[in-house]
């Protein structure tokens, strides 16, 4: 299997640009093109200011194009609305923040199942789903902790679970260790190469090129635009080539 | 929406998560909800042993007396004047009693005095009294018509009187009236509708005539009307007394005072009522604020849950039914609440306790509709966030 070549891609922006402002125009991004395909390990570098974080939310489907196109398993998502988008977020993609973003009054699995809600599963379903994506990060013993009981790469750990939890086809991490001490950053990095498949793609905005040099593809950003797409390595995914 | 039942455990874990915020909205339904149940309760309860009363003695018992003829000093109603009262289609039952005047009551020696400054009422009465009247007697029996024709000198006292004498039960008592002395063969039970006959010593019209020298002409009727014919009754009885003559007859429905002070008092009532509104649309203000607030500290979180793929009117819908839930449980405890209240107070106060359950669904109902109104805005402000703005991504 050729990956990426003859295949749909996963996710598509086809010459987007993100404008805000009504009277002066700011563009966060001018037409921009990229192409995400299954067993991608892709690392959007860029530093402040380049469109990084607009590309996350467009990427996400967590903001709409000024202009261009979306597609999403060949299906351009800009004319959907929020409900079908929502739906499609959900399925497709898997977040994982800086913050982590774990909600407090839930324990490790709550908050790990709440990414499997309202898709007509069981609560034994849920749970047992949930569980599973714990123990794939090494958290089952925590599973009935809450986030305040766990130190900053568990938190994060249950994160990438959450993210998983869902099977989506793209994880997308933002800055995924900037809130970690290295011992921990490390720990989560190496959940994070265990991640991939030839099914799914894993997407990873930071600013840490040596984060960065961990991706077999390295996209930099300058000034809302694409200035490099560099494909180093063969994937590190097992299976691809 | 088919996710109800997910819905339903997300909002009872967001307001469970939170127990003290989700109690201190609480209060606002809490109170209204007690206030109003606790202002119709402890109003319609301050009257129950009334109320009670009144279903007990009826309201369809009139008295009838003469009014004073210009110049008479005693006046008095025809000797006939129960058969006429009966010729009255509405009239069920009548009885009369004379007064007796100028009879000295004395109960035992040395109490000469006492009874000439403060005399007992003595009157003649038939033996058809206590049923008109509805009333029971307390110990021994009432005046028989064979007492009158035996010309037996028997007293019945009433249970006012009994009790001033200090009469026991099954004793054998006699008391003197004038120079005869008399047996008490009973004693009738209080008489709520005219408590004047609570401390009479009733004889017979055998009695009054020979005893006394008087005519027995009757100065008072009882009557019993039929169910809901009373008012028309009371209007009949004038003339079917006096058939046309000069003499003035005037009549009364003694229920009608207690009918009155039966009334729950309708302005203290309209007044907590309103307090308890009041206070519920002060809670219903108390929700949309802390709501409002909460979903701003919430803000990450339904960042989160959007971006988990949650639709804006999941999380609308969470919100609400947060709401809708403080509201239930809100009305439910305050509706327990004022119930209690209306409990220990009747307990405290000697009242008979009115609750009115049928309205309770009323109440409760308008706690849930003021939080859920409350929940609106902070609902819509929730489902609007936009996630890229709360997550801080980058």
């Amino acid at each position: 299997m050729t990956p990426g070549s003859t295949t749909e891609a996963l996710l598509e922006l086809e010459s987007v640009s993100r404008v805000y402002g009504e009277q002066v125009k700011v563009y966060a991004l001018r037409e921009v093109s990229l192409r995400i395909d299954r067993a991608d390990h892709m690392a959007i570098v860029g530093p402040s200011g380049s469109g990084k974080s607009t590309m996350l939310g467009l990427l996400g489907v967590l903001d709409l194009p000024t202009e261009g196109g979306v597609r999403i398993g060949g299906e351009d998502i800009t004319g959907l609305d929020d409900a079908a988008r929502s739906r499609i977020r959900g399925d497709t993609i898997g977040f994982v923040f800086q913050q982590f973003h774990l909600i407090p009054h839930l324990t490790a699995l709550g908050n790990v199942s709440t990414a499997l809600l309202y898709r007509g599963l069981s609560q034994g379903e849920r749970r047992d789903r949930a569980f599973a994506a714990l123990e794939t990060v090494g958290l089952a013993p925590r599973a009935e902790h809450r986030p305040v009981q766990m130190s900053g790469g568990e938190q994060q750990r249950v994160a990438i679970a959450r993210a998983i939890v869902t099977e989506p086809s793209i994880v997308l991490a933002d800055e995924p260790t900037g809130a970690l001490d290295s011992t921990n950053a490390a720990m989560v990095m190496d959940v994070f190469s265990g991640l991939g498949s030839t099914e799914r793609a894993v997407v990873l905005v930071t600013h840490d090129l040596g984060i960065a040099a961990t991706a077999n593809r390295v996209v930099h950003m300058r000034d809302g635009e694409i200035v490099a797409d560099e494909r180093q390595k063969p994937s590190p995914f097992k299976g691809a080539t | 929406m088919t996710h109800w039942r997910e819905l339903v455990a997300v909002a009872w874990n967001g307001l469970s998560a939170r127990k003290i915020r989700t109690l201190l909205i609480m209060l606002g339904p809490v109170v209204g909800v007690a206030a109003m149940v606790g202002a119709v309760g402890l109003t319609e309860s301050a009257k129950g042993d009334l109320k009670q009363r009144l279903a007990e003695l009826g309201t369809n018992l009139i008295t009838a007396e003469a009014g004073g003829t210009f110049g008479q000093q005693n006046p008095t109603l025809p000797t006939n004047a129960v058969a006429r009262v009966m010729a009255v289609e509405t009239v069920e039952r009548a009885s009369a009693v004379a007064e007796v005047g100028g009879v000295l009551t004395i109960p035992h020696v040395g109490a000469e005095d006492y009874y000439a400054a403060f005399p007992t009422p003595v009157l003649a009465a038939d033996e058809k009294l206590p049923q008109v009247l509805e009333v029971p007697m307390v110990n021994g029996r009432w005046l028989r018509v064979n007492d009158d024709e035996n010309r037996t000198r028997a007293v019945v006292i009433g249970a006012g009187l009994a009790e001033e004498y200090g009469v026991i039960q099954g004793e054998f008592r006699t008391i003197r009236l004038n120079r005869f002395d008399y047996g008490v063969i009973g004693v009738l039970d209080r008489v709520a509708l005219d408590p004047s006959l609570d401390n009479a010593v009733f004889i017979t019209q055998w009695a009054a005539k020979h005893d006394f020298r008087t005519e027995g002409k009757p100065t008072r009727l009882y009557v019993r009307a039929a169910e809901g014919q009373t008012e028309a009754t009371a209007d009949a009885l004038p003339i079917a007394i006096n058939l046309g003559g000069p003499e003035a007859v005037s009549t009364q429905i003694p229920s009608d005072a207690l009918e009155a002070s039966a009334q729950a008092d309708k302005t203290l009532q309209q007044t907590a009522l309103f307090a308890g509104l009041l206070a519920l649309a002060v809670g219903g203000l108390g929700i949309a604020n802390v709501m409002s607030i909460s979903v701003l500290q919430r803000s990450t979180e339904i960042g989160i849950r959007r971006a988990l793929g949650h639709t804006r009117s999941t999380i609308g819908f969470q919100f609400l039914l947060e709401a809708l839930f403080v509201g239930v449980l809100g009305g439910l405890v305050g509706a327990a609440l004022g119930v209690a209240i209306v409990h220990l107070v009747s307990a405290l106060a000697g009242w008979i306790v009115v609750v009115d359950y049928g309205r309770m669904p009323l109440w409760i109902g308008l706690a849930v509709a003021v939080s859920v109104i409350a929940g609106l805005y902070p609902s819509l402000k929730a489902a609007r966030l936009e996630p890229l703005e709360t997550l801080r991504l980058g």
